[in-house]
């Protein structure tokens, strides 16, 4: 659990990197909206601050 | 920076004790994600103005629309003070709760405090998507035709984006707050759990 922790965290950062990209790729320009694309851009996002939010707690120095 | 209080077996990552902890984690959680939210827009994501859709709700569309300035303050006012009740309401009541429920998040380490963190951001997703935003929002929002579909499936313009882009705007917080509320043991063995007793909790 302990070190496997870790590996999820870096599972769910690079997958917000990979949703965030397609997001980004699909989105027309302005002033189009793309309700896919913008669903990516915010799904990849989120989880790009869980994925770095997880790494600063386990960085942190007082654990 | 550590707060130790006297007679607690428990330290925190900013203040003495829980509560006061409590609402400076909640302040900062608010304000990061208020402002995140005001950014929104250069992310190509629906701009999230909780405090102009506070100062609506309280001060009216017509009032609001004609003072745009006071609209703002005053929402701004009832939106940070539900942030930090709601952070306040996870220090004291949620994070110790759920450490006694789910086993694995028992013991104080910084990771567990910031997993609770991001499943209460979660809880408020749910409570601001399904109630907050289609009961008072919509409602508010139907004279000039800027519907809020349930669950926050449309906002304006805006479909199933609204929703996701709410989830961030609250996991946002809960990050903050999971990795700024973090009680940890002070001494003696590590994991040790002491939340739910209520120690440190003043």
């Amino acid at each position: 659990m302990e070190m496997r922790a870790p590996l999820v965290a870096a599972g769910i950062f690079l997958l917000g990197l990979v949703l965030l990209a397609v997001g980004a790729l699909i989105e027309p320009p302005r002033p189009q909206i793309s309700q896919s694309g913008e669903s990516l851009i915010a799904l990849g996002l989120t989880f790009i601050v869980v994925g770095v939010g997880f790494f600063l707690a386990w960085a942190n120095p007082t654990a | 920076m550590e707060g130790e209080h006297g007679t607690s077996d428990v330290k925190f990552l900013i203040g003495r004790n829980a509560g006061k902890s409590a609402v400076i984690a909640a302040f900062i959680a608010t304000h990061v994600a208020t402002m995140a939210g005001l950014w929104f827009d250069g992310a190509r994501l629906p701009k999230f103005d909780f405090n102009n859709l506070n100062g609506y709700l309280v001060l009216g569309l017509s009032y609001g629309f004609a003072n745009p300035a006071i609209n703002f303050v005053v929402g701004g006012v009832i939106h940070y003070t539900s942030g930090i009740i709601w952070g306040v309401i996870f220090a004291l009541i949620f994070h110790p709760a759920l450490g006694r429920f789910v086993k694995p998040l028992r013991a104080l380490t910084p990771v567990n405090n910031f997993i609770k963190g991001v499943i209460w951001g979660a809880v408020l997703w749910i409570i601001s998507s399904a109630f907050w935003m289609p009961l008072l929002i919509g409602p508010l929002f139907q004279p000039i035709n800027v519907g809020v579909g349930p669950f926050l499936t449309s906002f304006g313009p805006y479909g199933i984006q609204a929703l996701f882009t709410n989830l961030f705007w609250h996991t946002i917080y809960g990050v903050n707050l999971g990795l700024l509320f973090s009680p940890t043991p002070a001494g003696g063995p590590r994991g040790t759990w002491r939340s739910s007793s209520g120690v440190g909790v003043r």
